[in-house]
């Protein structure tokens, strides 16, 4: 069946989409490299990066509000608008904790910065978005559910972090003790980063099967359980 | 398009089972409380124009007190279903029915039923308003009249409450006696559900009421829906799915006769569960 111009439409607000999200993984990875060498002059080409990335988010909103207004989609036309929609606001927070993370880097240094496994937390967090992504465009809902998964690797990778810092933060130093505080955020930023992802994912399979997934059950019990750890 | 006995199982029991359930309705459609109560039942029913079967063996309870839209292609035997009814089909010489139709359990098309009683209690207005070429105070007191209402002071009150309803009062109520046809077309409308209102019926079925308005008019006539909502069993007709989604509380979707899905407005909108259902509402249609 040939595709009608509204159709056509759809399409291309999701190739914006995707568009999008290879800037904002890109910047992403420049952050973690920056981090990776204590390097604070890639700073401000990041934050350019994502004032363009803000600007995209703020263009492809106004074109999906329009979409919405002058076409009225129903049924899987609307949840693949609202999916976009919802997705591009994860995008764009995802540049702004990228930005965060090489904020933080003036105030560590490599060696400190060595005993955490950021490299590996950011590698998950660019995969799990990237596979958020691509479920997106394949409407793949095995692999929007391994990016939920996934991210309970990440979590825990948070929380051994957190152990570290609490640790290390009582025998340290006033220079050591900042720098564990600033190690922390830093995690926080990346595990954030994963949490949108499975925001993305969970996104994509209402997309999919109409069926909202969020705060599923049992969601406010692994929460407690985490903490207890 | 084959659709199979199975098929018609499973949609047709989308309503009973929503039935069961509590329904969430979004504020202004809190005051529907009473759902859940079938009006009118389906069994098997089917409507044919001599060998052509119009309306394929429908299966389906439509709630007491919901506004009820049906949608589909043109020909797919939505209004012929409508008109089925309130037995508006009788008058068409090849037409006749198998299976049942029930309402208030009695049979709709039983042997014994008064056709006059009948649409006094399943009243119907068009997609073109029809007003009598009468004063706008007599097309309203007509159906009364007709029913042995002779008191004046009665079929007064039975006017103004009638014209009230259809949110018309306002605007006739000084002029009463002028000829009905001096009316715009919105307002011809109103008058005609003011004329179906007259006679006290339970349910009302619109055929298209809104396809010869304008915006304004079109938006006037929605206004009342959503004020008779609650109050009466509403089916509605209509090509519009915007007026379908905004205005009804279940949908049925009709497609060459068979009744491919009935389910909750916001469910058949948001998440269809038939394909056909889907390309139909997105425009998918080839």
């Amino acid at each position: 069946m040939a595709e009608r111009p509204v159709h056509e439409h759809i399409k291309d607000l999701s190739n914006s989409m995707v568009i999008l999200s290879d800037k904002v993984l890109k910047n992403f990875s420049l952050a973690m490299d920056a981090l990776h060498d204590c390097d604070n002059l890639s700073c401000a080409q990041i934050k350019l990066a994502d004032g363009e990335i803000d600007a995209s988010e703020v263009r492809l909103e106004e074109q999906c509000l329009i979409f919405l207004a002058l076409q009225q989609p129903v049924a899987k036309d609307l949840r693949v608008i609202i999916t976009i929609l919802k997705i591009n606001n994860d995008l764009e927070r995802i540049g702004d904790l990228a930005v965060h993370v090489v904020e933080r880097i003036p105030e560590v240094n490599s060696d400190f910065v060595a005993q955490f496994d950021f490299q590996k937390m950011g590698a998950i967090a660019k995969e799990m978005v990237q596979k958020s992504i691509q479920a997106f465009v394949n409407r793949d809902r095995e692999l929007a559910e391994e990016v939920v998964e996934m991210d309970e690797e990440l979590d825990a990778m948070h929380r051994g972090v957190f152990k570290k810092v609490s640790t290390g933060i009582r025998s340290a130093d006033v220079n050591e003790t900042t720098q564990f505080i600033v190690s922390l955020s830093i995690s926080r930023y990346i595990e954030r980063i994963g949490d949108h992802a499975t925001r993305i994912a969970r996104e994509v399979l209402y997309m999919i099967t109409g069926a909202i997934v969020r705060h599923s059950e049992g969601s406010f019990e692994k929460l407690i359980e985490s903490l207890k750890d | 398009m084959q659709i199979t006995a199975e098929k018609k199982e499973s949609t047709t029991s989308v309503a009973t089972e929503s039935s069961k359930r509590e329904i969430f309705l979004p504020p202004d459609r809190e005051r529907v409380r009473e759902g859940g109560t079938p009006h009118v039942s389906a069994k098997n029913f089917s409507i044919f124009y001599g060998n052509f079967e119009a309306v394929k063996k429908v299966n389906a309870d439509i709630l007491s007190k919901y506004v009820t839209a049906i949608i589909g292609p043109s020909g797919c035997g939505k209004s012929t279903f409508l008109r089925g009814i309130n037995r508006m089909n009788d008058l068409i010489p090849s037409c006749y029915t198998t299976g049942t139709l029930m309402c208030d359990g009695e049979d709709i098309y039983g042997r014994y039923t008064d056709e006059v009683q009948l649409r006094k209690k399943i009243g119907m207005v068009f997609q073109k308003p029809n007003p009598f070429p009468k004063s706008i105070f007599d097309n309203i007191a007509y159906g009364p009249r007709l029913h042995g209402v002779k008191d004046k002071k009665t079929l007064e009150e039975l006017v103004e409450k009638s014209l009230r309803k259809a949110a018309l009062w306002d605007e006739v109520k000084d002029r009463l006696e002028r000829n009905a046809l001096g009316l715009s077309g919105g307002q011809q409308q109103r008058l005609c559900v003011a004329r179906t209102l007259a006679v006290d019926p339970d349910i009302l079925l619109l055929d298209e009421p809104t396809s010869a308005l304008d915006p304004k008019a079109t938006a006037k006539i929605e206004d009342l829906i959503e004020e008779l909502r609650g109050s009466y069993t509403i089916l509605i007709v209509t090509h519009n799915m915007q007026q379908a989604s905004r205005v009804s509380d279940y949908t049925m979707f009709y497609y060459e006769g068979d009744l491919i899905e009935y389910a909750p407005t916001k469910q058949l909108f948001t998440n269809p569960k038939d394909q056909v259902t889907e390309d139909y509402i997105t425009g998918r249609f080839s």
